[in-house]
């Protein structure tokens, strides 16, 4: 029998009229792994939050849930809670107590367990996920994956038979989010607890999960293995193409009749077999990003830090360490690096949030520290944080744009300013909306829009790509695009290898406090074996310089017609 | 500002209980204690009031089996008046505690009113340090809090801002006041006489009145759009009841 | 060096904090306050070592304030020393004031400990059992309060990072854009409220009577140690019913000092006040002996 069994679920909140789910039928099986995809808004998360009543959203419902045979509703709480284990998406907020030991004891403290066995529980449970070390911390030292690994803990102290999550990597840094998907794994194969997990990051949950849903518009429309539904994508369903693994996206695009790769391994024996007897191509790299990077060269210096130091105390260790750096106009460069690195501190002494205690850091060839903060901040540089949400201060967008602006301004160029940037970062119409009920791409977007009022010739982001999924980063790329096309310059930190491959004139490797490398992106990655993308770790073997997905699909279909030619 | 506050029994009993203890309980315990003790009785019984006049609200609390949405409200808006101390603090002595405790005591009504003010304060005092003036200010700042509520819903004064700033510099400055500087005369031991405390307010009258000030202020500047806030929360979540 | 007293149980530091914090605030008698202030001050200054000497200096002031703000509001007593405007300064009034000095400055040092020794997190559980919803909420409250001083920070930056920095400019300026953040935080807060309900619901708060983790045991010594302190306490409630407490300073200071049972009591606030440094001792010995072994 399934474990947990939905039957023609719809569902409307109140003040909507399009149902968030439609007609949703779905069956899984204990011990099952099964990851949920869609685009943000798809009815995700309204779908697993119907797995469990207390998180069950207020609206218009038809439709059953059963678990066990039994309907959901006929369980007492404290039945489900100790039967389904549910973990959010924040890994902040979703903690209650301030000691780790009480967040992993909580559970079974509501569920009234004795004392001795709770005792066992937590201990059984800290060693699993190997907190021992941290047991007696406080909540506030831990690292955000720290957090979200404790909030996994806690779930499963109470022991459920199934466990829910909600995008749970997607606040995570890729490594973080890479050992969280691990330890899911172990869960579902040491303990038989059945997984069903929403994701925007697929490379790796693919490779795991014995089932992937998609969900487009509140509706189920695939429902298979990951091969399969990997294999689907060739079919035209191209709203969830640029979520799937490089290799079922390379795949899709190249003809051939072979079974579809999911991980990096397949991929490299998908493409060996593929393109077994043809010859090699001539190893030019991709010619047009040269290009770009050469018309840099020619232009003007916007971004010029020399030898800069930095600490945050006389007393700590240096963050940033002889750090040179020159950006030029128009660019839009990228500094890589991993946790820690000090990507976030170069962002904020380029934005003078921090001063370096040697070194100089210039702007249009003028001293920063020279500029008055009105001539730095109207008009020169904005810096859009890491989480936009530290930007919002009013209750609807609109007012939150027009706080922005200047009171002095005339009413109607202040409607007119905030329509302008408003279309730019197509938030036409979220502007009625408060920013807090917008998902994350379009919070950020707002950010975004909040801080290109003020007509900026230098763009700072920090971590932009943060949580989206894949179609909300074509729409920022997009954006940032058309800004640097307009002459603005735009400089992001970013954990995020496969964005910045993509999108960047220029990427730059902060290690040890200084950059390291800084080329083009086709330059840049090809060298790397670890550190690169998806994609030319699959094709490296056969097209060395073949760096984003597209140039790999480039290159196989000139093999192959060229082989039929 | 609307209140739903359904006008079920059990919201308006409770304040009748307390002003029952206030009125009763207290002034019988002094004067049986006035009539046994010597030497620091007052001190003593003016602790023991205190505390009789706490504990009916943290039992009833405890009684009612809260939901988790009230806890987590009380523990945010507790939370928020202690770090927003973080927020200014380039303006020295400028703290926004006491508007916190009155918009609470405004959004929740006499018993969270009362709660956040007396928890934020002994939960304050906890990470600052806890000394002999922890059980004064818990109660200065819960009354603040159970009086802006009982007389909000009184009507005596509206949520505008002029009124509520004016009103909660006169709860802090004399309400608060008062009750810290008795407690100020107890510990230093003067005899309990009305020049005494008047001495005590004159020595404190700098620090009472900045702190007056910076509740008015801050009422005047946070207590609109905070309020607004909460009542978001309250129609979108149903966090606020 | 460590503090072997703040292993015992959280009720027995508890309890003895109760204790030793009441006894200085009920009695006046001046050989158990100055008893208890150089206790106290022992114990602080092994805790805290140069925090307690610097926070004397701050003590100081207060001390003289109280010790002479009594003779100009009381005037009572017999011994006249000089006048004042009209008004008598005697001075059993003065000696009353020097001892209420001390009471109040051993009743802070005391409480000095107390903040180092009974930590949150044993306060917590030993309420946990008592007032559940309320620890709870105390519990939530330490979370928050270091998390929204991280988000300040992160709200701080943000905001310099558009041009609007909250430790300069004017003070209105900064008065400003204190209130952005603080406004940000607010809403920040309340937003994020809601999944931690979520979170707490989802976890089966409320279905049912909470029990608590064990975080303290309660072994063989914590019981031999409550049994002393008891048996002091019971000693010194027995002092003070047989009117050792009861002493006058007005109209003319009378106290007994020496009686059959004082010198009994005396000994029993001693060992009380000293109790967390014989255990110190105990046990810094104790290791010696068990190194000399080796």
């Amino acid at each position: 029998m399934a474990a947990l069994e939905i039957k023609n679920l719809t569902f409307c909140y109140p003040t909507r009229e399009i149902p968030a789910l439609k007609d949703v039928s779905l069956s899984i099986d204990s011990g099952e792994f099964v990851v949920i995809c869609g685009k943000s808004g798809s009815g995700k998360s309204t779908l697993l939050r119907h797995m469990k009543t207390v998180l069950t959203p207020h609206g218009k419902r038809s439709g059953n849930i059963f678990l066990d045979g039994r309907p959901l509703e006929s369980y007492d709480l404290g039945a489900q809670a100790e039967i389904i284990g549910f973990v959010l998406q924040d890994p902040d907020s979703q903690i209650v107590t301030d000691k780790v030991w009480h967040e992993l004891a909580f559970g079974l403290e509501s569920l009234g367990t004795p004392p001795d066995a709770m005792r066992l529980r937590v201990a059984e449970m800290a060693s699993f996920f190997g907190i021992e070390n941290w047991f007696y911390r406080d909540v506030v030292e831990l690292s955000g994956g720290q957090k979200q690994l404790l909030n996994l803990a806690a779930a499963m102290t109470v022991q459920p038979d199934i466990l829910i999550l909600d995008e749970p990597t997607a606040q995570l840094d890729p490594i973080a989010g890479q050992e969280f998907i691990d330890i899911l794994g172990k869960i579902n194969r040491e303990l038989g607890t059945t997984v069903i997990l929403s994701e925007h990051r697929l490379d790796q949950v693919f490779a795991i999960c014995h089932r992937a849903i998609v969900m487009d518009t509140g509706r189920i429309v695939a429902d298979d293995t990951p091969h399969k539904v990997g294999a689907l994508m060739r079919e035209g369903r191209n709203d969830m193409f640029f979520a799937m693994p490089a290799p079922v996206q390379i795949y899709a695009k190249v003809k051939n009749t072979l079974p579809c790769p999911l991980t990096i391994r397949e991929g490299r024996l998908w493409l060996s077999r593929l393109l077994e007897d043809r010859q090699p191509i001539d190893r030019q790299p991709p010619q047009q990003k040269k290009d770009n990077h050469q018309d840099a060269r020619e232009q003007m210096t916007v971004i010029s830090m020399k030898n800069v130091w930095f600490r945050y105390e006389k007393g700590a260790p240096d963050v940033i360490k002889d750090l040179s750096l020159d950006i030029k106009e128009g660019e839009l460069f990228c500094i890589l690096g991993g946790n820690g690195t000090g990507k976030t501190t170069a962002l904020s002494l380029m934005s003078r949030i921090n001063k370096p205690y040697r070194g100089k850091i210039l702007l249009y060839g003028k001293q920063l520290m020279k500029y008055s903060a009105s001539e730095l901040f109207d008009g020169l540089l904005g810096m859009l944080p890491q989480n936009p949400q530290a930007l919002f201060v009013k209750n609807s967008v609109r007012l939150d744009l027009s706080e922005m602006l200047n009171e002095k301004i005339p009413k109607k160029e202040k409607e007119e300013r905030i329509a302008k940037v408003a279309a730019l970062t197509e938030i036409e119409d979220l502007l009625d909306a408060h920013p807090y009920d917008l998902s994350g791409g379009e919070q950020q977007r707002a950010a975004l829009a909040k801080l290109l009022l003020q007509n900026p010739k230098i763009l700072l982001l920090d971590e932009p790509t943060k949580g989206l999924d894949s179609f909300y980063k074509i729409k920022l790329a997009d954006i940032l695009k058309r800004l640097a096309a307009e002459g603005v310059t735009v400089v992001l930190v970013s954990h995020d290898i496969e964005f910045c491959a993509r999108h960047a004139t220029r990427c730059g490797l902060l290690f040890d406090g200084h950059i390291i490398a800084k080329s083009p992106p086709a330059e840049f990655f090809t060298g790397n074996s670890f550190y690169t993308t998806a994609a030319n770790r699959m094709a490296r073997h056969i097209f060395p310089e073949a760096v984003t997905n597209e140039d790999v699909i480039k290159l196989c279909n000139i093999l192959i017609t060229r082989e039929k030619g | 500002m609307q209140h739903t506050n359904n006008p079920g029994k059990g919201v308006r009993i409770r304040p009748i209980v307390t002003t029952l203890i206030v009125g009763i309980v207290i002034p019988i315990t002094l004067f049986f204690g006035t009539a046994h003790m010597t030497e620091r009785k007052y001190y003593i019984i003016s602790l023991l009031v205190i505390i009789y006049a706490m504990l009916p609200f943290f039992i009833a609390f405890e009684k009612r089996r809260p939901k988790a949405r009230e806890l987590v409200i009380i523990a945010v808006l507790s939370a928020l008046a202690i770090a927003s101390r973080t927020a200014f603090f380039m303006v020295p002595q400028f703290k926004p505690m006491g508007a916190i405790v009155i918009i609470s005591g405004v959004c929740l009504g006499a018993e969270g009113g009362f709660l956040v003010g007396a928890i934020s304060a002994f939960i304050s005092n906890m990470l600052f340090g806890q000394g002999p003036w922890t059980p004064w200010q818990m109660f200065g700042f819960g009354i603040m809090g159970l009086l802006a509520a009982l007389l909000f819903k009184t009507g005596i004064f509206s949520a505008k801002r002029i009124p509520l700033s004016l009103f909660g510099s006169f709860l802090t400055y004399f309400v608060y006041g008062g009750i810290v500087n008795t407690g100020v005369l107890m510990m230093t031991n003067l005899p309990l006489s009305l020049s005494g405390l008047i001495s005590v307010f004159t020595t404190s009258f700098m620090f009472d009145i900045t702190h007056a000030a910076a509740t008015g202020i801050f009422l005047f500047l946070i207590a609109e759009p905070m309020i607004e806030k909460l009542e978001r929360i309250r129609t979108k979540y149903g966090l606020v009841e | 060096m460590r503090d072997t007293f703040s292993t015992l149980h959280p009720i027995i530091i508890f309890t003895y904090f109760i204790g030793v914090i009441a006894v200085s605030i009920i009695t006046m008698h001046p050989i158990l306050l100055i008893l208890s202030l150089a206790c106290s001050a022992v114990y602080s200054v092994y805790l805290n070592r140069l925090k307690t000497l610097k926070f004397f200096l701050f003590l100081l002031p207060v001390f003289l304030f109280i010790t002479l703000i009594n003779p100009l509001f009381n005037h009572t007593g017999n011994t006249i020393l000089l006048y004042i405007s009209g008004n008598p300064i005697t001075l059993e009034a003065l000696v009353y004031g020097l001892f209420s000095a001390v009471a109040l400055l051993s009743v802070i040092l005391w409480f000095s400990c107390y903040n180092v020794v009974m930590t949150t997190e044993k306060f917590i559980f030993l309420f946990e059992r008592i007032i559940p919803s309320l620890s709870l909420i105390f519990s939530m409250i330490l979370r928050l309060v270091p998390k929204y001083n991280q988000q300040i920070k992160i709200i701080g930056n943000a905001q310099k990072g558009i041009g609007r920095d909250p430790s300069r400019g004017s003070l209105s300026a900064r008065i400003k854009n204190g209130l952005a953040i603080l406004s940000i935080l607010v809403t920040w807060s309340l937003e994020n409220a809601i999944s931690t309900s979520d979170s707490m619901r989802a976890r089966g708060y409320g279905t049912g009577k909470r029990t608590s983790f064990a975080r303290f045991r309660f072994d063989a010594r914590d019981a031999l140690i409550l049994g002393a302190m008891l048996l002091l306490f019971a000693t010194i409630i027995a002092g003070a019913l047989g009117g050792l407490y009861t002493v006058n300073y007005f109209p003319v200071i009378k106290i007994d000092l020496v009686s059959p049972l004082s010198f009994l009591v005396y000994a029993a606030h001693t060992l009380l006040f000293l109790l967390p440094m014989l255990i110190n001792i105990q046990e810094e010995l104790k290791w010696r002996r068990l190194k000399s072994k080796i």
